[in-house]
């Protein structure tokens, strides 16, 4: 690098005494050699009239020159340098103006990798419920490419998936500044390969992503049903996996249990780390509650934050949305809020339960396990249709809070007693079978 | 080198290019309009490193030829003679340019040519085909909220992107921000670009003059745009402009709705008496249904005006640069606007109310 700018200083005092002074100041002031591979020597210019002047005006005269410094130059190429960043003792006069900024500085998504600079390891709350699943994108972070590949985090929507994986790019691009990170979700990967397809410019689209070092996929279940989706994207997987180039993934559910996809996709993201990002534990949820109000500068009573942290279970971004009116209201009123006032936030602005019919619910039980609903309300106790109907108590009982004497009633007039049964026997088998678990989720997400 | 011109064109010509020549430049040949006179044609240029625009116009040439005029004296000449004249004869003699209107006749000294820079032409990347009258509206409309500093290149330009099936235009200076939408045809579509907001400037003043739909061609460091015989070419900004979806509010606690004039005349009375910060205090109160406007200054006096608005939601109190406030009326064609407010420190959203709501416009407050 040095030796090129020594190169072109020495060029540049020639070239001096050969052009005007006013030539020589207008279109020589802001070059220099970037970089010289195989004897082309690239010379970075301002902008494309320096470009188009020098190459037409001065081509042979710098090449020339070059050459009588080192004759193994063969050709001149010009590169336009990015912007500089101005002179900013020149224009650093203008008066403060006490008018606040606009924090533009968090929201430079860069096109070249997608990825927001807001999401960093940083600004991440690790819990018991989401240390694995850090644990894992450290390590990928460190290894890239290596270790876990591809990296598949699931979970429910608002659990911090999304945040994880940009935080494993943005964390990636500030380690290897060589490497190329490329986020995206799913529906835009389809979006773009479709858009690829009509205009006949496949192949521009594969070479884009082969030119990537680490692809970050988020919500992946988008690809269900969509086998041509698949397919390609299937043959870059390869690619990936096959050059150790890092792949990490998001999705709201388990490989195994994401519909619509193809055996061998299936088997490809179960073949590195698949980690689930759980409902986070009280204390966690706690834990994020009050460093949310710390980020809005507002205290809460410990009552108000237990009582937060119970009332929204399962979604960390209905945490942040609830903090958030909450600092707006605080703020409005210059106070701090009491705990009727939190509790009516929360009602109104929680998500409010569906409420389901029961046949509603058997259908779906049904249709899952390919049975006829008939065979649910029937006395039959065959195996394969025991296990659904119990499932359909222990929904009804733990999501609906139906009572059990009328659950037995609704369901062929069986014995409060066999509902209770059923009841403790999913609610214990679902703690050792995550198989079972998996199905009563994605029964969840169906109803 | 010798021609006859018609002398409207003539001027439409030098107009077009004057503007854009330097003033004070290192390179006296760039405060020159460069003048080709070939077989049918004679081509206009000029260039200030940063945008370049081309004039063609037909002539009726004796013999081709190519000079360097300074622009400024060529304007001014031709600004002042009589418009009775249709025709106008230039000739070049000894390094002179002899110019003869009807009875009034100019030598105008003239520069070597060989130094004019060449004109970058686009002729790799992307093309479109424009209506010029929406793209200068949607310039104007954002252009003033862009950072008058290059410090940030970005933010000295204006972002034109797509969604959806509306194209649209954004500025900031960090202080407040202009968005724009506009529909354009389908066969305009074009990749995101970052427009300097000075080249802006100079490609709606050229476009505005000669109208109807420009053929706009755009890589990765240029874009040009060719309407009935003129090309405008400007630099791009090669960089990312801030996701600002993210600062505007969804929401609002407090909003007023009130007519553009009387807000205009409030605070320009307001601004007799406003600090050096043009500090403009707005008082809200939903209950009384008072909107006031005050301003202080200690060496001056201080200023209390109240107008008449719909107002919904919570009390507020928040003070702006009024600058910021009334540049952006200048985009609102409606009689009335709503200003949404989220609370002290926080920013207002000031938006036409009527059925165009393709204009945005976001101030932050002052802090105190």
């Amino acid at each position: 690098m040095n030796d090129f700018s020594k190169m072109w200083q020495t060029a540049l005092i020639e070239i001096e005494t050969a052009v005007s002074q006013a030539n020589f100041s207008t279109w020589f002031k802001e070059t220099a050699i970037i970089k010289e591979q195989d004897g082309t020597v690239y010379l970075g210019v301002p902008n494309s009239f320096t470009q188009e002047w020098l190459q037409k005006k001065f081509h042979n005269a710098i090449l020339r020159i070059l050459r009588q410094m080192d004759e193994r130059v063969r050709a001149l190429e010009y590169v336009i340098t990015k912007e500089e960043a101005g002179n900013p003792q020149a224009k650093k006069v203008s008066a403060p103006t006490p008018t606040m900024a606009i924090p533009l500085q968090d929201f430079y998504i860069s096109k070249e990798d997608n990825l927001n600079p807001r999401y960093t390891f940083e600004t991440f709350i690790v819990g018991p419920f989401n240390e694995l699943a850090h644990a894992a994108s450290q390590t990928v972070v460190k290894t890239p490419g290596q270790t876990y590949n591809p990296l598949f985090i699931y979970g429910e929507t608002g659990r911090g998936k999304t945040h994880l994986i940009q935080a494993v790019g943005n964390r990636i691009k500030a380690l290897y500044p060589n490497k190329k990170v490329f986020y995206l979700t799913s529906e835009r990967f389809g979006n773009e390969l479709l858009t690829a397809l009509q205009e006949g410019k496949a192949q521009q689209f594969k070479d884009k992503y082969r030119g990537y070092d680490v692809l970050i996929m988020d919500d992946v279940q988008f690809f269900s049903g969509k086998e041509k989706f698949q397919e390609e994207f299937f043959h870059l997987f390869n690619l990936f996996r096959d050059s150790g180039r890092q792949l990490v993934f998001s999705s709201d559910k388990h490989p195994n249990t994401l519909p619509g996809l193809e055996e061998r996709l299936r088997g490809r993201f179960n073949a590195g780390m698949v980690l689930d990002i759980p409902e986070p534990d009280h204390e966690s949820r706690m834990y994020i509650v009050r460093a949310k109000c710390a980020a809005y500068n507002i205290t809460l009573s410990p009552e108000a934050v237990d009582f937060i942290s119970s009332a929204i279970k399962d979604n960390i971004r209905e945490i942040e949305g609830v903090v958030n009116i909450i600092a707006c209201q605080s703020q409005f009123k210059s106070r701090e809020l009491n705990l009727n006032e939190i509790r009516n936030i929360l009602k109104n602005n929680t998500k409010p339960k569906k409420l389901l019919s029961v046949k509603e619910v058997v259908k779906v039980v049904s249709d899952f396990y390919n049975l006829s609903e008939d065979t649910i309300y029937n006395k039959t106790r065959r195996k394969e249709v025991v296990r659904p109907r119990q499932v359909v108590m222990y929904l009804l009982r733990e999501d609906f809070n139906v009572s059990f004497p009328s659950i037995g009633e609704k369901l062929g007039g069986r014995d409060h007693t066999t509902v209770i049964h059923s009841y403790n026997k999913v609610k214990e088998e679902i703690k050792e079978d995550t198989l079972l678990s998996q199905e009563i989720n994605q029964i969840r997400s169906m109803l | 080198m010798k021609c006859e011109i018609s002398l409207e064109k003539l001027k439409q010509a030098v107009t077009l290019t004057e503007k854009t020549a330097g003033k004070k430049t290192s390179l006296p040949v760039l405060s020159c309009i460069l003048i080709e006179i070939n077989k049918k044609t004679a081509i206009f240029k000029s260039t200030n490193l940063d945008v370049g625009i081309e004039v063609e116009i037909p002539v009726k040439t004796n013999e081709e030829g190519i000079f360097a005029v300074p622009a400024h004296t060529l304007s001014l000449f031709l600004s002042q003679v009589e418009n009775r004249e249709q025709i106008v004869s230039l000739d070049s003699v000894s390094g002179n340019l002899n110019i003869v209107v009807g009875k009034s006749k100019g030598v105008i000294k003239t520069l070597p040519p060989e130094d004019f820079p060449a004109i970058p032409v686009v002729t790799d990347g992307q093309t479109a085909e424009i209506p010029t009258d929406k793209l200068v509206k949607g310039l104007k409309a954002v252009g003033y909220s862009a950072a008058v500093s290059n410090v940030k290149p970005e933010l000295g330009s204006i972002y034109i992107y797509h969604e959806a099936d509306t194209t649209v235009l954004a500025a900031t200076d960090s202080f407040r921000l202009a968005e724009k939408k506009i529909i354009l045809p389908k066969t305009a579509v074009f990749e995101d670009l970052l427009i300097p907001f000075k080249n802006s400037l100079e490609i709606a003043r050229v476009l505005e003059s000669v109208g109807a739909n420009a053929l706009m061609k755009a890589n990765k460091n240029l874009v040009s745009f060719e309407v009935g015989g003129v090309r405008i070419t400007s630099r791009i900004i090669n960089g990312v402009f801030p996701d600002y979806k993210q600062i505007i509010p969804k929401s609002f606690l407090t909003e007023a709705v009130v007519l553009k004039q009387d807000l205009i005349n409030a605070l320009k009375v307001g601004t007799v008496f406003s600090d050096s910060f043009n500090q403009v205090r707005l008082s809200i109160d939903p209950k009384k249904k008072v909107f006031a406007i005050d301003t202080k200054n200690a060496d001056v006096g201080e200023n209390h005006s109240e107008i008449d608005a719909a107002i919904t939601g919570e009390e507020v109190e928040v003070s702006f640069n009024a600058k910021y406030i009334s540049d952006s009326f200048q985009s609102i064609e409606a009689d009335s606007l709503s200003l949404q407010f989220n609370g002290r420190n926080k920013p207002m959203v000031i938006r036409p109310v009527s059925g165009d709501q393709t204009f945005m416009y976001l101030v932050m407050p002052m802090n105190r």
